[in-house]
């Protein structure tokens, strides 16, 4: 069982911290964009 | 709300209906217990990763024969995702091979060819950052994402072409009950959906700082900045 919790932990991480994170550079660079603009 | 954000809300709710599947509605391996539903995830991964070095190749053919910026763009994209995707799948299939097999990792065909897959592309994204950007370094990428591709249908056939202590193919074997088939089938697809956001997302990043550059650095990448002259 501990596997199992320690895997999908994993993957949520992995998968939902780079998730985060592009989206959160993409918000940066388009307010830079705008700011340009 | 963005275009973005919109399709990442998606992603995420999408891919909380797998985990329901996989938590909830797939029964429990008589053989593997618990451990076995590592197996959606860990898989879906797997083939979501060898379509996002698909789009590498394409998109590196594409750069080749017209030096699209867009099709550069796409590759830099598609590889970085493949590359979180790649680390998903050997990450998890280490912690499902120490239940099943007693070890994190054997050196057998399938799982030295998936590392050997991981070391490519993660060459390739660092030729990305590490290269002066232009032409040239978007061709010497392109050649990376094709030749790299290579070893995408090793991996796939290492199971049948080797002895490996990792399973030979269970979906076109027809080898999984119905309820274990649909939830396999509905996160592949719920992951692929991720790893398309995962692309466009990563696509617009590209194109903004392309438009957006960084200030330069005033000295080489690598080499420590110059010391003022000393005062004579």
């Amino acid at each position: 069982m501990i596997y199992l919790v320690v895997a999908y932990a994993f993957g949520v991480v992995i998968l939902g911290g780079f998730l985060a994170l592009s989206l959160g550079h993409l918000r940066e660079l388009s307010a830079k964009a705008s700011e340009k603009k | 709300m963005t275009r973005y954000t919109r399709l990442t809300g998606a992603a995420v709710l999408l891919m909380l209906v797998a985990g329901a599947l996989i938590f909830f509605y797939a029964p429990e391996d008589f053989l593997q217990k618990e451990p076995q539903r590592i197996f959606y995830l860990h898989v879906s991964a797997a083939i979501a990763a060898f379509a996002c070095f698909a789009v590498v190749l394409g998109a590196s053919v594409a750069y080749l024969r017209t030096e699209s910026p867009r099709a550069d763009r796409l590759a830099r994209a598609a590889a970085l995702v493949g590359v979180v995707l790649t680390t998903v799948t050997l990450g998890m299939g280490m912690l499902y091979a120490k239940p099943i097999w007693g070890a994190f990792w054997t050196w057998d065909a399938r799982l030295t060819s998936t590392l050997v897959l991981w070391i490519i592309y993660a060459g390739y994204l660092l030729l990305r950052r590490l290269a002066e950007p232009g032409r040239q370094a978007a061709r010497f990428a392109a050649v990376v994402g094709i030749f790299g591709f290579v070893d995408v249908p090793i991996v796939y056939f290492s199971v049948t072409w080797w002895r490996t202590q990792h399973p030979g193919p269970v979906i076109v074997t027809n080898a999984l009950p119905p309820e274990m088939l649909l939830t396999f089938l509905v996160t592949m697809a719920c992951t692929l959906f991720l790893a398309g956001t995962l692309v466009a997302i990563r696509y617009q990043i590209e194109t903004l700082m392309d438009e957006v550059p960084s200030p330069a650095p005033s000295h080489p990448v690598g080499a420590a900045p110059r010391e003022p002259e000393p005062a004579r």
